[in-house]
């Protein structure tokens, strides 16, 4: 019998690398323009990769009772998925992209050499899947930490990319020490045009993730989709009605077992009955691999068995077990003295949601850590809770909330923050400046500073000075002007506290009280004036 | 440019500058045709200036052939320029492109900024305004600064934009400005942001820093933007209402006198300025205006 591999399915899977590394580039490209390019407000959609993500969506919808009307995009995925299958992952999703590209850098280095049948069990994505759905019907957004989208932004924001700038910073420092001045400083400006942050406190953890994602390739190929994936375990769902079903030709099949042993996501292409429609991503890798072109992906309109949409026996009891444990969760997120009191130092980004809804809707994408153009936006770690985890806070000692900016509100793919345009930002205070007299340059070392008021973007001034006596230690007395805060005007932007003299502790810092956004981390009520008018 | 060259030209240039530091200014104000200020009135801030310069024997004067050219405006804040706290954007333009005329072979327009620099470059107007006119305008960071002695008074050392270290001439273009400080922050002041390091901590001691600054900053030409003026809630202001018309640009050689001029603007009388007081003793120019030969204009 004639021996021919199909170059049908050779040419298909080379479009389908093609349109992976298309994606995966436009996911940079939007990725990359989520920062200050010279206009205030940016024109290209960059969070429109997350618009459609049905798991995304509808967590959001669920979990924060808000609908966000952009979400209908991921309709068409859903739409797509019905008719073609698992497309999506195989096709489009850019961090399938990274799973596959390093998968077939471990096979050709052959640290990764896949068995000639896997038993490894599918099932594990779709208890994530159950518990990140269960826990959304109780308001617990769950669904960013593994959504494939916002792990790889996330992972790009707050540590690919600042991985990146802390290497490209090396390279131009190379480049000055041997004498290439101008190379060192086309880096210097390129670092600061693409506005590169280089500093995240969660940036050691969350980078450490991705690379274990990645690492875990070595050991099974597509790791993370296979087994991890809820957004590709809801698609799965999804694919048993597609019309494009596998078929091997029996005539023409000489049972060597390829396609099955290197089946990306172990969708076990042979025996033909054991296909399984909910893992199949449409790779074509099988149809490639085979040497006598025996498979084939014809229409066919007939529902594939449920059993075999992912081989997964997802028993009745499993399935209530695993929804009994994702509502189970639920308390023990909440048990954080967070939900009972504002914390000091979570200061949430301008337009952010109050403090329940935006947990509820916050996808720890970290889409707005990307764009905050001074790096103050930073991951948090403990401030928020558990479920808070990751979620955006400003830290001023590291950048501090640039006044005519609102580049955080407009990148957000769920509307957590709210987006504003710059004159509605600036009348939203995120938080208040307090000085600490006991380490403020004029109160204690009688020496002129103002730093702060120089700095303080509000006219007029949040920061007012005063005339103060200090006592220094010979017994002198010196009058210095020294800072008092208008609370009244301060918006808590913390450019006094990153600007601060006093480095390691600032002597004037923001702490969240008198939030816009919070109805009980308030400090200033509205009384009635000395002119028996309403105060401001 | 090789790295030997670099270096040569580094160590050359911070040796004038180091050990000869009167020799530059002296350079510069030796053939003193013209008057020592003009100060043009005018609609225009791009005319004025040019006015101002013409008033002063033209840019031919400060500017040789081949020469490599610093302009360092005030870029400090993220402020559009109705808002008075960066130097007027057509002041700079018009200064790049004399220096081109005038014969430079290189100009760089140059400030190390507080607000986020890409953003008080761009909003500021004088990114787009000087590329126009054909300078180059470079970020600053940490490796554009160079640690040089500036053998102060108060500052012995401090990281310089090695950018102004390696430049043939500098003009200094402030803008005029209300500073909670030392008053008035204009050209003196300026130098603030030809530094790097932990510059607010120079506030301790701020106007012997400027003295010493001043004293080690020689530029050929100051020309002071008093388009608009920034009266109150400086140095960086934030509504219109704080800024004030006066329309007027003020160029000449002694950097002293340019700021004594300036203040005049404010209705402060320069001998209020201790910075100008220090500045006078140390021999670095005269805030006595009325011993000065100046140059009014109005177009």
């Amino acid at each position: 019998m004639k021996r021919e591999k199909s170059r049908k399915y050779r040419v298909l899977q080379v479009l389908r690398a093609g349109s992976q590394a298309a994606f995966f580039g436009l996911f940079l490209y939007l990725f990359i323009g989520a920062h200050y390019t010279g206009q205030d407000y940016i024109s290209s959609t960059v969070q429109r990769f997350f618009h459609f993500d049905p798991l995304l969506a509808l967590v959001t919808l669920v979990s924060a009772r808000l609908v966000y009307a952009l979400f209908v995009y991921a309709l068409i995925t859903v739409v797509a998925t019905l008719v073609l299958g698992r497309v999506f992952c195989g096709w489009v999703c850019p961090l399938g992209a990274v799973h596959q590209f390093s998968s077939f850098a471990f096979k050709k280095t052959k640290f990764l050499r896949p068995p000639r049948e896997e038993k490894a069990s599918l099932a594990w994505k779709y208890y994530i899947l159950i518990i990140v759905l269960a826990g959304a019907v109780i308001g617990l957004d769950l669904a960013g930490y593994l959504d494939p989208f916002s792990f790889l932004t996330r992972s790009f924001a707050v540590s690919i990319f600042p991985g990146l700038a802390y290497a490209l910073s090396g390279l131009k420092a190379g480049f000055y020490a041997v004498g290439l001045i101008s190379a060192g400083r086309s880096i210097s400006q390129l670092l600061e045009n693409w506005t590169l942050n280089e500093t995240f406190i969660q940036g050691f953890a969350v980078g450490f993730f991705f690379l274990g994602a990645v690492a875990l390739n070595a050991w099974k190929e597509r790791f993370w989709c296979r087994y991890l994936c809820p957004t590709g375990a809801f698609l799965g769902l999804l694919s048993r009605w597609n019309v494009l079903k596998l078929r091997i030709d029996d005539e023409k099949c000489i049972k060597c077992g390829l396609c099955t042993q290197h089946c990306e996501t172990q969708a076990n292409p042979y025996p033909n009955e054991k296909w399984r429609s909910g893992e199949c991503i449409y790779c074509e890798t099988c149809a490639a691999i085979c040497p006598t072109a025996a498979i084939g992906f014809p229409l066919s309109g007939a529902p594939e068995k449920l059993t075999n949409v992912s081989d997964v026996n997802l028993s009745r009891r499993k399935v209530l077990l695993t929804t009994f444990l994702g509502l189970a969760a639920v308390p023990f997120f909440r048990l954080t003295p967070s939900e009972k009191r504002a914390t000091l130092k979570l200061i949430r980004p301008p337009g952010a949601l109050p403090e329940p809804k935006f947990l509820a809707k916050c996808v720890k994408c970290g889409q707005c850590m990307r764009a905050c153009p001074t790096n103050g936006l930073q991951p948090a770690l403990t401030e928020a809770g558990p479920e808070g985890i990751w979620t955006p806070m400003l830290v001023p000692k590291i950048g501090y909330c640039e006044y005519y900016c609102s580049l955080c509100t407009q990148v957000c793919p769920t509307g957590a923050i709210q987006k504003q345009t710059i004159e509605e930002k600036n009348k939203l205070k995120i938080g208040s400046a307090w000085v600490n007299k006991s380490r403020c340059i004029p109160y204690v070392l009688g020496k002129p500073c103002i730093v702060c008021e120089e700095h303080c973007p509000v006219s007029p001034k949040a920061i007012k000075l005063v005339e103060v006596e200090t006592q220094l230690p010979d017994g002198k007395v010196v009058v210095q002007k020294a800072p008092v805060i208008d609370l009244e005007l301060c918006t808590g932007c913390g450019i006094c506290e990153n600007k601060c003299p006093v480095v390691d502790d600032p002597a004037v810092y923001v702490t969240s009280v008198g939030e816009t956004r919070s109805e009980k981390n308030r400090l200033l009520l509205q009384v009635i004036g000395e002119a028996g008018q309403p105060g401001k | 440019m090789n790295r030997r060259d670099f270096l040569r030209d580094l160590a050359v240039g911070g040796a004038v500058l180091n050990w000869a530091p009167r020799a530059l200014a002296g350079q510069a104000a030796a053939p003193s045709k013209g008057p020592d200020l003009a100060a043009v009135e005018g609609e225009s801030p791009y005319l004025i200036t040019k006015e101002a310069v013409a008033a002063l024997g033209g840019m031919k004067r400060f500017v040789g052939k081949g020469d490599r050219i610093i302009i360092k405006p005030n870029i400090g804040w993220d402020r559009t320029p109705e808002m008075a706290a960066c130097t007027n954007p057509d002041v700079v333009k018009a200064l790049v492109e004399l220096a081109h005329e005038a014969g430079a072979k290189k100009v760089t327009v140059i400030d190390n900024t507080t607000n986020q620099a890409k953003r008080c470059y761009v909003r500021s107007g004088i990114l787009d305004a000087a590329k126009a006119a054909g300078a180059d305008m470079p970020y600053v960071d940490e490796t554009r600064v160079k640690k040089t002695a500036l053998k102060g008074e108060w500052l012995k050392e401090w990281d310089i934009l090695i950018d102004v270290l390696e430049a043939d001439k500098i003009i200094n273009v402030p803008i005029a400005k209300h500073h909670s400080l030392c008053r008035l922050t204009m050209g003196m002041k300026n130098w603030l942001g030809a530094l790097g390091g932990a510059r607010n901590q120079l506030h301790q001691n701020l106007d012997r820093a400027m003295v010493d600054l001043a004293a080690f900053f020689k530029p050929s030409l100051t020309v002071l933007d008093a388009y608009r003026i920034l009266v109150r809630n400086g140095p960086q202001g934030g509504r219109v209402s704080d800024t004030k018309l006066v329309k007027t640009v003020v160029a000449g050689t002694d950097p002293v006198a340019v700021d004594a001029m300036g203040a005049t603007f404010f209705d402060i009388r320069p001998q209020e300025l201790l910075y100008l007081k220090l500045a006078q003793e140390r021999g670095l120019g005269t805030y006595e205006l009325e011993k000065l030969r100046i140059e009014k204009r109005k177009i």
